[in-house]
Order: C-alpha cells, then sequence, then structure tokens
C-alpha cells in the first residue's frame, strides 16, 4: 500500500517536471521561433503583394503555392506569445498581452483571408486572387498596426 | 440673317468665355493633387463601400476624436455651396467660409504650403464628386476644446500661414520638399509635437507619437540610410519591404491612396528629398 503511493506520489512528481518543461522553454527562444514563422510568411507573401500591384508578373500557380504554405505558417507564431515573453527585446507591443482578446481576433482574422486566398486562388479569377492578396496584406497590416512597433 | 449669326457668335464667344472662367482649374490634374494630398483617407469612412470623400472617418488623437466632414458638392451636407475662395481660406488658413477656426486635426499647417494654382486644381477636382447627403459628423472633443476661439490662440503660437518657397536647391529637390511639407503632410504624423499639439519644428520628421502611442518613424537619413532607394520605391509602391514584411494598416493606406498613386519622377523626388534631410536621433522612448 504504502510503496503504491509513493510509486503514485513519484509519477505525479515526474509528471509535473515533464509538464514544466515544455512550459519552460526559454522565453528568449520561443521569441526567435515565432519571429522565424513571421520571416517565413513574409517569404511567401511578399511575391504575392508584388503581383497585387503589377509588380511582379502574376503567376496563379505561385500564389496557389504560396497561399498553402500561409496557411500553415499563419497558425505558428501565436504559442510564441507566452506571458513569459513579455521581457524579452522584440517589436511586439504590449497590447499583444493587454489586449489579449483583440489579438486573437487579429490572428482568426488573418487565417480566415489567407484561408479565402487558398480558395480563390483554385479559380482563374486573377482580379479577385488579387483583391484577397489585398486583403490578406490588410490583415496584416491591421494587426502590425496595434500589436508591433511601427518600423 | 447676318444680325443673327452675328448674335450667335457673340453668345458662342460668351459662352466660351464663361467655360473659360469655369474652368480655370484643370480637374485631371486636381485629381492626381487630391491623391499626393491624401485627402480620401480622412474624408472617407472605414467601412467596406463608403462613398469616397463623403466624410465620416474617425481621427483620434489625444485630444479627442475628430471626424473627417463630408466635402463632396452637396449644397447642405457637402460643399456646395462653397467658393473656390472658401477652399482657399481652409487649405491656407485653416478658417471655415464663416471665419471660425479649423482644428489642426485638418492638416492647414501643411496645406498652407499648397500653391494657388494646385488649389485651383484641386477646387476643380473637387466640384466633379458626385454629391453626397451624408451628414458630416460632430466631432467628439473635451468641452473646454469646442471653443473654436481657443483655435486662435494655438495658430497664433504654432502656425505659420504662407505657401511653399523654393530655394536652391536642385528642382527635384524642391519637388520633393514640396511633396512631403505641403501636399503629402507626412509631417503630420512623422513630426513629434508639443504637449499643446504643436509641431516641434527643429525636429521635422524626425518620428512622432500617434494617439494610441504607437510611434510613426523617424524619417531622416539615421533611419533611411539602411534601406536603398530601389528598397523604398518598392515599399512606398507596395507597403511590403523587400523581405515580405507588411506595414502598419495606418501607413499601408497612405502607401494605398497616396505614395503608390504618384507618378516615377515624383517618387523619386519624394525620397531624394528625405535622403537631403539633416539626420536626426530617434526621439526617445
Amino acid at each position: 500500500m504504502m510503496l503504491k503511493r509513493l510509486t503514485a506520489a513519484g509519477f505525479a512528481v515526474v509528471a509535473f517536471v515533464a509538464l514544466d518543461a515544455a512550459a519552460q522553454v526559454k522565453p528568449e527562444i520561443l521569441v526567435k521561433q515565432r519571429q522565424a514563422a513571421m520571416t517565413l510568411q513574409g517569404k511567401y507573401f511578399g511575391p504575392l503583394a508584388g503581383m497585387a500591384q503589377g509588380k511582379v508578373p502574376f503567376n496563379k500557380d505561385v500564389v496557389a503555392r504560396n497561399a498553402g504554405y500561409l496557411d500553415v505558417l499563419d497558425k505558428l507564431p501565436w504559442d510564441g506569445f507566452g506571458e513569459n515573453t513579455k521581457g524579452e527585446k522584440s517589436s511586439a507591443l504590449p497590447a499583444v498581452w493587454d489586449k489579449a482578446g483583440e489579438f486573437k481576433q487579429a490572428q482568426e482574422r488573418l487565417e480566415n483571408e489567407v484561408a479565402k486566398l487558398v480558395q480563390v486562388s483554385k479559380g482563374a479569377d486573377e482580379s479577385a486572387i488579387k483583391a484577397q492578396i489585398g486583403a490578406v496584406g490588410k490583415s496584416c497590416g491591421g494587426c502590425h498596426e496595434t500589436f508591433r512597433e511601427k518600423k | 440673317m447676318k444680325f443673327l449669326g452675328r448674335a450667335g457668335a457673340f453668345a458662342l464667344l460668351l459662352i466660351a468665355g464663361l467655360g473659360l472662367a469655369h474652368a480655370r482649374g484643370d480637374a485631371k490634374r486636381g485629381e492626381y493633387l487630391s491623391k499626393a494630398a491624401g485627402c480620401l483617407g480622412c474624408h472617407t469612412d472605414a467601412r467596406e463601400g463608403a462613398q469616397p470623400y463623403a466624410g465620416g472617418r474617425a481621427i483620434k488623437t489625444p485630444f479627442g476624436t475628430f471626424y473627417g466632414p463630408n466635402i463632396t458638392p452637396h449644397p447642405d451636407a457637402g460643399i456646395g455651396r462653397w467658393k473656390e475662395a472658401d477652399l482657399a481660406g481652409a487649405l491656407h488658413l485653416g478658417v471655415r467660409p464663416d471665419g471660425a477656426h479649423y482644428f489642426p486635426a485638418f492638416p492647414y499647417s501643411s496645406f498652407t504650403k499648397i500653391s494657388d494654382a494646385d488649389v485651383a486644381d484641386l477646387w476643380a477636382y473637387l466640384r466633379t464628386l458626385p454629391p453626397s447627403s451624408q451628414p458630416s459628423r460632430p466631432h467628439e472633443i473635451w468641452f473646454i476644446f469646442r471653443w473654436r476661439l481657443l483655435l486662435g490662440a494655438w495658430k497664433w503660437l504654432f502656425f505659420n500661414p504662407g505657401r511653399f518657397v523654393p530655394d536652391a536647391k536642385s528642382p527635384q529637390l524642391n519637388r520633393g520638399a514640396y511633396l512631403v511639407q505641403a501636399l503629402g503632410h507626412c509631417g503630420e504624423c512623422h513630426t513629434p509635437r508639443n504637449f499643446l499639439g504643436g509641431p516641434r519644428r527643429d525636429r521635422f520628421l524626425g518620428g512622432g507619437k500617434l494617439a494610441d502611442g504607437a510611434r510613426a518613424p523617424n524619417l531622416t537619413p539615421t533611419r533611411l540610410k539602411k534601406q536603398s532607394d530601389g528598397d523604398l520605391k518598392d515599399l512606398l509602391q507596395t507597403g511590403v519591404t523587400p523581405d515580405g514584411d507588411a506595414l502598419a494598416e495606418s501607413m499601408a493606406e497612405v502607401v494605398r491612396n497616396t505614395t503608390s498613386q504618384l507618378t516615377a519622377g515624383d517618387l523619386s523626388a519624394v525620397i531624394a528629398y528625405l535622403r537631403s534631410l539633416a539626420p536626426l536621433p530617434d526621439e526617445p522612448k
């Protein structure tokens, strides 16, 4: 009986330590990782913005491919904004944590607009695709407005 | 018959003369100037499908929320009863046709530099807009600021009326200076203000603070030297940096409405002028 309890207690301690370790990714690493996710979104969004403006030749296949990439990438940064990263050096503004609800809405807006771009880019309507690229861009800028230091 | 012919010719001349008098400004040029001046942003509601220039945009400042008024030629809701001189008074002197002062949320500190010829073209363009009956929304500001006489004091302290004067620099730098200082009114956000909301001229374009505490970046070479002309041009045409990073929406809108609409020559002039400024350190945080 005693042994059983001890074993249970032991498991509990092990489980707790494991959970704690997961939660305790170093804040500077979380920042680095979320920035990497943002950087990659820039890599795959940049050419699309150029196409929407007519600065880069329009290529529907590239739009469809990049939209697919963005549809995954746009979900990756958010768990990097842990409370423990508040004090880290980054361009994130305190509003990320002070207006957490709005921040969440801004994320969902991006995810929705990108999902729409995935759909539209399956079709052949170039002007609709370009308009949707613009809508994705607005959701980037809308979030950067309140939650990131202006560059 | 001969008489009729003469009368006809006279009438034609008269009409032509009236037409000329009416078309002092060039509406086509005025349309371009309205883009360079970014009128659309403040004078159009933010909601999707809002009628351009019919007013309604909220402009948040530390002194309250202002709403851009309807500037379509509707006789009651808009500026349909105005004359060209009324527009000149608004832009150059910051006064309403009835003589009351405008709040400096309307950037007449910059627009006072707009040339008379450009005001005439802007006027001609504004006349061509479809009239909207949407009433202008009253500003929501602290009661003491509603006393417009106080604005006289503000203007006496901070407002220097007068048209842009080109100096001995190159025509390109003069054009850039005119676009940045007068039409573009870049300093309204990118120049810091003192506690009374007056621009700090010694810190022109050194980076300002927006109402929500966010910062408008330093536009002097201190910061811009890190970017090539090509990078800046792309940024001002697409709203995206070379690595695909998107500008915040307040500037992204300026890119859509204004900088992406400028001719290649005007955009180069803007960049050349910013590069010619004395480098200022960033504002302390």
